[in-house]
């Protein structure tokens, strides 16, 4: 499904944020990638669907390459990958419906959505994915009246009225109370073993990881260094993730 | 350091004090004659009530069709002169541009554009245009500047054109501060436009500067006493309208 080969990303002035990272993730998986703050876990989503642009290497969603790709290719490809915020990223002054709607954008005419019209089927299949995060009754309220936990599962509709068959999620429960990640977690996993998504998922909790990953990828300095199941990440492969060490 | 800084505003200060002729001897000497004008002016002549209210309406709409001519046109100005919108390219001569024609004042304006159009409130209405527009402009793009970059992300990453995620990253959090200008603009515009007269663009300006000249300083009062009220009326809607926005 995501085929990545030899992404190189570089910050200005001379950071060296993704160094070669090699990874196939296929159609189905629950992929968690763990690794330490500044690791690259951030960089590797966001250059995915290149909301940071690649130094080197490419991207393939489904066969069909993203690096390189013309605007309106790459406009394509961002519309099948959902994506996910840590900080949420709703329109805090848009009402809830109309925050779900946006992930309608790649696929409605352009002129009519510019002047705030969208087709009753958009509309629908909006209120159909708010449903299915459990807030249809908050359609109408304004994004930021929510509590955290309700804006990130505003944000997790939004992705999933893209009808994609990835979602990427960066750290999607960092700035939540602990006791919300369980619920956040469980709605990805119900998306993935449900609805037959391919999750691609940063969490910098270990144990979290771990319960709801199918596969775990390891992050260190912007290179690869652990990849299997979960059942594979013992304490020496912890150490490697975690450790002070070279 | 702090203390250079004192001794130079001092001398700049008294520089200026001596340049203007300013002399607190002189105002004393003056404040019998400021009086006597005063008394002169009481009680305000009621009947050049009608032309007054005439004169303020006149001088309400120059303000009204003004500000909203260059709310407008202000738009497209300030988004190519935001720094995290518009290129390197477009951004420095925008701004250079905005900063120019900035510096000259409305009174400037509407002598040029009597000269131009002839005598009236029309050449008022377009002062009002010319300075308000690169005036809003600059505030419109600086509201830009200080957008939260994530919404921004979140629309890009579902796939919509440029104008799509300027519609709804960018407008959504900028709109209510754009009103909020527009709102404070037409305030100013509303005391601006009183003196427009002076200059022969219209308004009630012209009865107040026709009293003066004529001596009648009964009428003058009257006109004068009007433009106050007329002020604190706009005021106080609009900031009324304010309060609600943000």
């Amino acid at each position: 499904m995501i085929e990545i080969r030899g992404l190189r990303v570089a910050l200005p002035p001379a950071t060296v944020v993704l160094d070669g990272v090699d990874l196939t993730v296929r159609a189905g998986e629950f992929v968690v990638v763990l690794g330490r703050s500044g690791a690259g876990k951030t960089t590797l989503l966001r250059a995915i669907n290149r909301l940071v642009e690649p130094a080197g290497g490419t991207v393939r969603i489904a066969g069909r390459a993203v690096t390189g790709a013309e605007a309106s290719d790459l406009r394509h490809a961002r519309r099948r990958m959902g994506m996910i915020f840590q900080q949420f990223n709703l329109v805090r002054r848009a009402s809830v419906i109309d925050n779900v709607l946006a992930g309608r954008l790649g696929y409605v005419p352009a002129l009519p959505s510019l002047f705030g019209r969208f087709p009753r089927a958009d509309r629908e299949l909006a209120l159909a994915c708010l449903a299915q995060v459990g807030l249809a009754a908050m359609a109408e309220r304004r994004a930021d009246k929510l509590s955290g936990g309700e804006q990130q599962r505003v944000a997790i509709a939004r992705a999933l009225a893209q009808q994609p068959a990835v979602i990427l999620a960066d750290e999607p429960t960092a700035s939540l109370d602990p006791a919300l990640t369980g619920s956040i977690m469980d709605i990805l996993r119900r998306i993935n073993v449900d609805g037959g998504l391919t999750l691609v998922v940063s969490q910098h909790q270990l144990e979290t990881a771990l319960t709801y990953a199918t596969r775990i990828v390891g992050l260190r300095r912007g290179r690869v260094c652990f990849d299997g199941p979960p059942r594979d990440v013992t304490t020496p492969v912890v150490d490697a993730i975690y450790g002070d060490g070279g | 350091m702090k203390r250079a800084g004192l001794f130079v505003a001092l001398v700049v200060l008294g520089w200026a004090a001596w340049d203007t002729g300013a002399d607190p001897v002189r105002f004393v000497r003056g404040l019998p004659w400021i009086v006597d004008i005063l008394r002169r002016m009481l009680p305000p002549d009621p009947g050049v009530l009608p032309q007054a209210l005439l004169g303020a309406l006149k001088t309400v709409e120059i303000a009204l069709l003004g500000t909203a001519v260059a709310a407008v046109l202000a738009l497209p100005l300030g988004f190519i002169s935001a720094r995290n919108v518009a290129g390197a390219t477009l951004f420095h001569p925008a701004r250079a541009v905005l900063n120019f024609f900035r510096s000259v004042d409305t009174l400037v304006y509407a002598l040029i554009f009597v000269a131009a159009v002839g005598l009236g409130p029309f050449p008022g209405v377009l002062a009002v245009v010319a300075y308000t527009t690169t005036s809003l402009a600059k505030l419109y793009s600086e509201a830009i500047e200080g957008i939260e970059r994530g919404p921004v992300d979140a629309i890009t990453a579902t796939g919509a054109t440029r104008l799509q995620i300027l519609r709804f990253g960018v407008l959504p959090q900028v709109l209510p501060l754009f009103l909020s200008y527009v709102l404070y603009r037409l305030e100013t515009n509303i005391r601006a436009a009183t003196v427009l007269g002076f200059v022969g663009a219209g308004g009630i300006g012209f009865y107040l500067q026709t009293y003066l000249r004529t001596i009648d300083y009964p009428a003058a009062s009257t006109v004068l006493l009007v433009t106050v009220a007329m002020v604190m009326v706009v005021d106080a809607i609009s900031s009324k309208v304010r309060e609600r926005l943000v």
